[in-house]
C-alpha cells in the first residue's frame, strides 16, 4: 500500500516524489504504528510537569493497583474481541461474582466462597459461550440481554440489600485486594501476571493462533479444520473467568458490596481494550497492548485528579483520546488521514 | 438497574378488608435507594413494620432505586394518579427536582410528608410537613468534634454525600459554617463526593492520601463513607488521622470501639421511619402539625460510645 | 382439479401468514403478549391502560427511530443516552434565562449539532460508528456534568412540566408525538430518495461509493436526525418530571437498540423498517406495563427482559437459516 499524505497530490492526484514526500512519509509511519504510545508518553510529561507528585513510586503504584480490576477483565474481553465477538455483560457478572464471594464468605467460608464464585461464572461463561458460539447469534444483544439479566439474578439473590464481610481484618481473604508482595500490591501482580500469559498463550500456542483465525477469517478457518464453535465457547469461558479474578480483587479490598458495583464496567474495559489498538472486527489484538490502553486512561484519570479537576471532566479526555487513537491506527493502515468519498 | 420493590395492599385489598370503612388511611410511600447502604435498608424495615402495626393504615411501600426519574414516575403514575392515596411519604432522592411533581400532588389534594432528607425551599409552600434529623446541626455537631480532635489546628479534607442530595448540602454547610466560627485555624484543602458509597470513598481517599502529605483529619458525610476513608488510611499505613463521621453505623461504631474513629452523630433509622409514618397519620387526622419536625441526634465518640447500643445497620 | 386449486389458495394463504411472521416475528409475539395479559390482570385491556403505556414508551421509542436510521444505514449510535441528558438539562436550565420556548430549541439544536459532528467523524476519519458513539457517549456524559456541576433543577415556569401530561383531543401530547415522528421518519425512509440511499449504503457501502451515492452526507444526515430524536425525547422526559438531573437516559441506549433489533433491523446494515421497529418498542412497553401491572418484582423483571431478547433473536436466526447460506458467521 502506498503512504500517500493528501496534500501531497498533484492537481491529477498522483502523488508528488520528492525529499519532502519520503520525510513526511517516514515520520507518519512511525507515528502512526506506535501512536497511541507516543500520545501516553506526551500525556505523562506533560502531567508531570504539572504536578510533582504524578512521577512519585506511591502515585504510580496507587494507579496501577487502581486500573487492576479494569485491567483483568479487559485481558479476557481482549480475547473475546480477538475471536470477532463482543462481551458486554463483564460488568453485571463483576456485580454478582462481587456480591457472591462477600455474601458466601461469612456463610461457608472464603476458600469455598471463591470457588462457588468461579464457578458461577464459569456457567455464565458457558450460556454465553453456547448461545454466540453454538447458537450463532448476535455477540452484542446477547450479551446485553445477559447483562440485563445478570443484573436481575445478582438482585433476587440479595433482595436488593448490601453484603457485608464482618471481622474483616481476620480473614487471608483480604490477600488479594489489600495485601503487599514485596512491597507491591498484590492486584499488580494478579493484573500483570495474567496479562504476560495471555500474551504468551496468543503468541506462541496454537490455541492462541486459532483465536486469530477464527476472528480474522472465520470461513477460512472452519475451512481447514478449526472448530469455530469450540473456539468461541472458549473464549466466553475465559472472559468469564478473568471477570471473576477481577471480582475477586473487588471484594477483597471492599470487602462489602452493592448490587451495582460492577456497573459501567463494560464501558471502561472496552475502551481499553479499544485503545490498545485491538480491532473491534476481529482477528488481531494483543495483551499486552490492553494493558497499555487500561493505563493510559488510569494515568488520564489520576492526573486530572491531581490537578484538581472533577472526576467528569476525565470523561471529556477519554472522549477525544478513543477517536484520535483510533483514527491514526486506521489512518496509517489505510494510507491516508482522511477517508476518500 | 435499580429497580421498585412493590410490597402491600392495593386498593383490591382494603375493599376486601371486613369492617374496614372509611377510616382507612391509604399512604404511598417512596424511598430514597433501599439497597444503598444499611441505614436505608433498615428504615424499610421499620416503616414496613410500622405500616403493619398500624391500624388503618394501608401503605404502598416503593423504592426509587437512588433514580430521581423512577421516584417521579412513581409518585406521578403509581401513587398519585393510579391509587387515589391520602397522603404520600417523600424520601426524595433529590430535594430540587422533586419539586414539580410535590405541587402536582399537593395540588391533586394529597399531602406530601418529605422525610429524612428535604425538598429544596422553593418546594416547602406544598408540603405538610417534614420528618427527620436536622443535618444542619449534626454538621455542626462534627464540626465541634473536629476541632475537638484536632485542638483546633490542622489540615483537613471532606467527603461529602451524593450531590444534590440535601441531606449532604446541609451536612456541609452545617460543618464548613461552625468550623470557620470555633476553630478557624482547622483548614479544610479539599471536599470530594463519596456518594454515600464505601468504595467510592476508598478511593477518593486515596487520592487525598497521594495529594497531601499532611492530613490531620477527615469528615466524612456519614460512617459508611468514613469507614471506606479509614480503610484506605490503613491500608497506606498513615495512623494518625482523625475520623469524623455521621449517622453512626455499626462498623463506625465498632472502629470507635478500637479506637481508629474518633466520632459521629447517632441516628436512628427506627425512629426515623417511625417519626415519619406518625407524622403522614397525624397529618390525615388534622392534628396541628409543625412544618418541620426534628428527632433528636446527639454526638457519639470513644468517650460516650458506652452510652449507646450499637446500631442495628 | 378443484382441491388443487384449494390446495394452491390455501399455500399461499399460510405462505402469506409466514412471511409475516417470519419477517416480522415481534408483531405475533405482541399479540400473544396482549392476550396473556389481557386475561391475567383486569387492569391491562382498558383504554387509559394503552395510552399509558404509550406515554411510558414515548421516551424510548423516539429514541429509537432515530436508531433505526443510522442501524440501517450500517452504524449505530451509542451516545444517544447522554444526548437526552443534555438536552433536557439544556432545556430545563436555560428556561430561567431565554423563556420555556427557547430553551427548548436550543435544547433539540444540541442534539442536531452533536449528531451531526458523530456524523462527520464517522465519515471522514473511517472509525467505526461503534468507537466514535462510544467515545461520545462517554464524552457527551461529561459534557453534562460538567455543564450541571453534577446538580439536579427544576423548571421553575411549571407550565413546563404541565406540558408533559396535557392532552390534545383526549389523547396524551408525548403519545401524539411519538405516533407523529413514527409516521415521518417513516416517510422519510420508504418514500424517499434519502431513504433509499440509507439502506444502500447501510447494505454496502463500497458499492453505493461506487454507484455514485454521496455517502458521506447521507451518514451525517441520519446521524443528525438520531441526534435530533434523542434530544426530543429528552425534552419530552424532562418535561414529564418537570426536572432534569445528570444521570437522566443512563442505559437507554441499550433498550432502544434491544427495541430495533427486536423489530427485525439488523445490526449489520441494509435492512430494517420503522414499523418494526414500533413494534419492538410497543412490545418492550406492553411486556414492562403488563408486568407492572401483575406486580411481577422488578428485580425478575430484568431477568425476563434479558431472555425474552435472547429468545426472540433464537427465534428470528433460526427462521433466517434457511435464508442463509453462508458457512461460518
Amino acid at each position: 500500500m502506498v503512504l500517500t499524505m493528501t496534500k501531497l497530490k498533484n492537481e491529477h492526484g498522483l502523488s508528488k516524489p520528492n525529499e519532502e514526500n519520503r520525510l513526511a512519509r517516514a515520520a507518519l509511519n512511525i507515528f502512526a504504528r506506535q501512536g497511541i504510545l507516543i500520545v501516553f508518553v506526551i500525556f505523562l510529561i506533560g502531567f508531570s510537569l504539572f504536578s510533582e507528585r504524578f512521577f512519585s513510586a506511591d502515585n504510580v503504584i496507587a494507579v496501577i493497583r487502581q486500573a487492576s480490576i479494569i485491567g483483568v477483565i479487559a485481558l479476557g474481553v481482549t480475547i473475546v474481541v480477538i475471536g470477532g465477538n463482543l462481551d458486554l455483560s463483564v460488568g453485571s457478572l463483576l456485580s454478582c461474582c462481587t456480591v457472591l464471594v462477600v455474601d458466601l464468605h461469612d456463610i461457608l467460608g472464603p476458600f469455598q466462597a471463591v470457588v462457588i464464585m468461579f464457578c458461577a461464572a464459569l456457567v455464565i461463561g458457558a450460556i454465553n459461550g453456547y448461545l454466540i458460539g453454538y447458537l450463532k447469534l448476535n455477540s452484542l444483544i446477547v450479551t446485553l440481554g445477559m447483562l440485563s439479566a445478570i443484573q436481575g439474578i445478582t438482585l433476587i439473590y440479595t433482595g436488593g440489600q448490601n453484603v457485608d464481610i464482618q471481622n474483616q481484618s481476620d480473614t487471608w481473604f483480604t490477600f488479594f485486594g489489600r495485601d503487599y508482595l514485596l512491597g507491591i500490591p498484590v492486584p499488580i501482580f494478579i493484573f500483570i501476571g495474567l496479562g504476560i500469559i495471555t500474551e504468551i498463550v496468543l503468541r506462541t500456542t496454537s490455541y492462541g493462533r486459532k483465536i486469530f483465525s477464527v476472528g480474522g477469517n472465520p470461513t477460512a478457518a472452519i475451512f481447514s479444520g478449526i472448530k469455530k464453535n469450540k473456539i468461541v465457547f472458549s473464549t466466553y469461558l475465559i472472559s468469564a473467568f478473568a471477570t471473576a479474578c477481577g471480582a475477586l480483587i473487588l471484594g477483597s479490598r471492599v470487602m462489602g458490596s452493592q448490587n451495582n458495583v460492577g456497573q459501567g464496567y463494560e464501558l471502561l474495559v472496552l475502551a481499553g481494550v479499544i485503545l490498545g489498538g485491538t480491532s473491534l472486527i476481529g482477528g488481531s489484538g494483543s495483551a499486552i497492548r490492553t494493558i497499555i490502553g487500561v493505563l493510559i486512561l488510569s494515568f488520564i484519570q489520576n492526573g486530572l485528579l491531581l490537578l484538581s479537576y472533577p472526576y467528569y471532566v476525565q470523561w471529556l479526555v477519554t472522549w477525544a483520546v478513543i477517536i484520535l487513537a483510533v483514527w491514526f491506527d486506521i489512518a496509517s493502515t489505510r494510507g491516508r488521514l482522511f477517508t476518500s468519498y | 438497574m435499580k429497580k421498585t420493590i412493590k410490597l402491600t395492599a392495593f386498593v383490591s385489598a382494603l375493599m376486601l378488608q371486613i369492617g374496614a370503612a372509611h377510616a382507612g388511611m391509604k399512604i404511598g410511600i417512596t424511598q430514597n435507594n433501599v439497597g444503598v447502604d444499611s441505614y436505608q435498608t433498615t428504615y424499610d424495615k421499620s416503616i414496613k413494620e410500622a405500616a403493619e402495626n398500624a391500624s388503618d393504615v394501608d401503605a404502598i411501600i416503593l423504592d426509587a432505586g437512588g433514580n430521581i426519574a423512577r421516584q417521579i414516575a412513581q409518585v406521578q403514575v403509581q401513587d398519585l394518579i393510579q391509587q387515589n392515596v391520602d397522603a404520600i411519604i417523600i424520601w426524595p432522592t433529590n430535594g430540587q427536582a422533586i419539586v414539580p411533581i410535590v405541587r402536582k400532588a399537593n395540588l391533586a389534594g394529597i399531602k406530601v410528608i418529605i422525610t429524612n432528607s428535604n425538598i429544596a425551599e422553593a418546594g416547602l409552600e406544598f408540603i405538610s410537613a417534614f420528618s427527620g434529623p436536622n443535618n444542619i446541626t449534626q454538621g455542626k455537631y462534627s464540626a465541634e468534634m473536629m476541632c475537638d480532635a484536632l485542638k483546633g489546628e490542622g489540615q483537613i479534607v471532606q467527603i461529602s454525600g451524593q450531590p444534590g442530595y440535601t441531606t449532604a448540602m446541609e451536612r456541609q454547610k452545617g460543618f464548613e459554617d461552625r468550623l470557620a466560627v470555633a476553630c478557624p485555624n482547622v483548614t479544610i484543602v479539599e471536599t470530594q463526593p463519596g456518594d454515600w458509597n464505601r468504595e467510592k470513598s476508598q478511593r477518593v481517599m486515596e487520592n487525598f492520601l497521594i495529594k497531601y502529605d499532611d492530613i490531620d483529619g477527615v469528615y466524612a458525610g456519614d460512617d459508611n463513607m468514613g469507614i471506606g476513608a479509614l480503610n484506605a488510611a490503613k491500608a497506606a499505613k498513615r495512623s494518625d488521622i482523625n475520623f469524623i463521621g455521621a449517622t453512626n453505623f455499626a462498623v463506625g461504631y465498632e472502629a470507635m470501639a478500637k479506637g481508629e474513629y474518633y466520632g459521629s452523630v447517632y441516628q436512628s433509622p427506627v425512629d426515623d421511619a417511625r417519626a415519619a409514618l406518625q407524622t403522614a397519620i397525624d397529618v390525615l387526622n388534622d392534628k396541628s402539625v409543625p412544618k418541620m419536625n426534628y428527632f433528636d441526634t446527639p454526638k457519639i465518640t470513644e468517650v460516650n460510645m458506652w452510652k449507646f447500643t450499637k446500631p442495628v445497620f | 382439479m378443484s382441491s388443487t386449486v384449494k390446495k394452491i389458495k390455501k399455500t399461499s394463504m399460510l405462505k402469506k401468514l409466514k412471511k409475516i411472521t417470519f419477517e416480522q416475528p415481534i408483531w405475533l409475539f405482541i399479540l400473544l403478549c396482549v392476550i396473556g395479559f389481557s386475561f391475567s390482570s383486569e387492569y391491562f385491556f382498558d383504554l387509559n391502560n394503552f395510552k399509558n403505556i404509550l406515554v411510558q414508551t414515548s421516551t424510548i421509542g423516539l429514541i429509537a427511530l432515530g436508531l433505526t436510521l443510522v442501524m440501517i444505514n450500517g452504524n449505530i449510535d451509542l451516545s444517544v443516552g447522554a444526548i437526552v441528558a443534555l438536552s433536557a438539562c439544556l432545556a430545563v436550565d436555560l428556561q430561567a434565562d431565554f423563556g420555556m420556548f427557547p430553551a427548548i430549541i436550543i435544547g433539540l439544536i444540541s442534539g442536531v449539532v452533536l449528531g451531526a459532528l458523530n456524523g462527520l467523524i464517522v465519515w471522514k476519519t473511517g472509525v467505526d460508528a461503534f468507537i466514535v458513539t462510544l467515545g461520545a457517549m462517554i464524552g457527551i456524559r461529561g459534557l453534562v456534568f460538567v455543564y450541571t456541576e453534577e446538580q439536579s433543577f427544576f423548571a421553575n415556569d411549571f407550565a413546563f412540566s404541565d406540558m408533559g401530561s396535557s392532552s390534545i383531543a383526549g389523547i396524551p401530547t408525548l403519545a401524539l408525538i411519538l405516533v407523529g415522528f413514527a409516521i415521518l421518519v417513516h416517510f422519510i425512509l420508504a418514500y424517499t430518495i434519502h431513504g433509499r440511499n440509507t439502506y444502500a449504503v447501510g447494505g454496502n457501502r463500497q458499492a453505493s461509493i461506487d454507484a455514485g451515492i454521496r455517502v458521506g452526507p447521507n451518514i451525517v444526515i441520519n446521524f443528525a436526525i438520531c441526534g435530533f430524536l434523542a434530544a426530543l425525547a429528552g425534552v419530552t422526559l424532562s418535561s414529564q418530571m418537570g426536572a432534569a438531573t445528570p444521570n437522566l437516559g443512563r442505559d437507554f441506549e441499550l433498550w432502544a437498540i434491544t427495541a430495533v433489533v427486536l423489530g427485525g433491523t439488523k445490526l449489520t446494515g441494509g435492512v430494517g423498517s420503522i414499523v418494526g421497529t414500533f413494534g419492538g418498542v410497543i412490545a418492550i412497553g406492553i411486556l414492562r406495563n403488563g408486568m407492572n401491572l401483575l406486580q411481577v418484582p422488578s428485580f425478575y423483571v430484568l431477568v425476563i427482559m434479558g431472555v425474552i431478547l435472547i429468545t426472540v433473536l433464537f427465534f428470528d436466526r433460526q427462521v433466517n437459516m434457511r435464508l442463509e447460506k453462508e458457512v461460518g458467521r
